[in-house]
């Protein structure tokens, strides 16, 4: 009896950890995978541009003679075929000619007649991704990015408690707890104070 | 009251609990969705801090008399002519004088400048700093710059430090 009572008194927080779990985790599931795609993407910013593939086109003319920059644009335009006078324009040195269109440009060595166009694309879903996660819109996200973050910690502390016995965290469970706490422990023992 | 069983879907408290999330959701998603209509009508798209209302200083004249204007809060505008391709820390602004621009660098992620503001008009602002490099990270930084344009580079052909002026952006404003 005294058993029966104990189990009675233990099964209600456990059902409502579960279902805190079972729900937060359901919630989750779009932000998680979203963060965890995106932060794929941003660990290797070193190796690849994350957000944009640019496409850029090297096209040769015949070398135009430095002068002052609206007749340079105006020989560049007709040199290169471009569709019209460009939005804006600069001039890093006498002989490059930046020519700014809406959504591309074009980088010109007149004297060498070499010219870039580039033209930055978005990175399919991703570039959208890593807007959220890592927070370039501010304002109300960055609330709801705690708001999920909390979810997450959550998560973590109900999931340690879903099962109980050999399966949970008093059984197998503790072992899988403690590799998942050594293995940055030994990342930072190495990388940071050895 | 006895609990509803997990995995009842007709408990009241499951149905109540799914109800509120679902609510807070939705209320989120709407505030989220009117946000730029309750931050204002701003003329551009405002980065950072966006602009206090400073006065504009030329900058050809930041860059001719660089000591009087180190460490001072100033605002600068023209034509965006480069853009941080990485991680948008940075851009450079066309100054009104021709061959030459003015770097505004921004903590990494305090502000993302897109790519596609290349060629679009910003109007910024932000601290004016002397940057001193040794010769060592001036080699590497001009390096990194002949590498991007596709440049031969001669590492013994520097052999002066760099010396030079940014500002450290807090804040701006980009239109078309």
């Amino acid at each position: 009896m005294a058993s029966d009572d104990g189990r009675r008194r233990g099964l209600p927080w456990r059902r409502w950890n579960n279902i805190l779990h079972r729900d937060l985790g359901y919630f989750c599931v779009a932000l998680t995978i979203i963060y965890a795609i995106s932060g794929i993407a941003v660990n290797h910013v070193h190796q690849w541009n994350p957000n944009y593939r640019f496409e850029r086109v090297t096209r040769h003319f015949e070398a135009i003679p430095v002068s002052d920059r609206e007749t340079m644009v105006a020989a560049l335009v007709g040199a290169l075929g471009l569709p019209g006078p460009p939005r804006r324009s600069f001039r890093p040195s006498p002989e490059q000619v930046l020519l700014f269109y809406d959504g591309w440009n074009v980088e010109a060595h007149a004297t060498e007649g070499r010219a870039i166009i580039e033209r930055p694309r978005d990175r399919w879903l991703l570039r959208d991704m890593n807007f959220l996660h890592l927070n370039h819109g501010k304002g109300l996200w960055t609330w709801f990015a705690d708001a999920y973050a909390a979810a997450l910690l959550l998560l973590a502390i109900t999931g340690m408690l879903v099962l109980r016995g050999g399966q949970g965290l008093a059984g197998r469970g503790k072992w899988f707890v403690l590799a998942g706490t050594v293995v940055p422990l030994l990342f930072l023992l190495f990388q940071r104070y050895l | 009251m006895p609990l509803p069983r997990l995995g009842d879907s007709t408990g009241t408290v499951m149905k109540n609990l799914t109800s509120r999330l679902a609510a807070a959701l939705a209320a989120g998603l709407i505030v989220l969705a009117f946000a730029p209509v309750l931050a204002g009508d701003a003329p551009g798209k405002v980065y950072g801090q966006g602009l206090s209302g400073g006065e504009t200083v030329a900058i050809s004249q930041l860059l001719a008399h660089p000591d009087k204007w180190i460490g001072k809060t100033v605002r600068v505008e023209g034509t965006i002519t480069g853009v941080c391709e990485k991680r948008g820390c940075w851009i450079t602004i066309a100054s009104d004088k021709e061959f030459e621009d003015l770097r505004i660098k921004v903590d990494d992620g305090a502000i993302v400048f897109p790519a596609e503001a290349k060629g679009r008009y910003a109007v910024a602002e932000g601290v004016f700093t002397k940057i001193e490099m040794s010769l060592e990270q001036t080699r590497r930084y001009k390096q990194h710059h002949a590498e991007e344009h596709g440049e031969e580079f001669d590492p013994a052909s520097v052999t002066e430090p760099m010396v030079f002026y940014q500002i450290k952006g807090t804040g701006a404003v980009i239109r078309d």
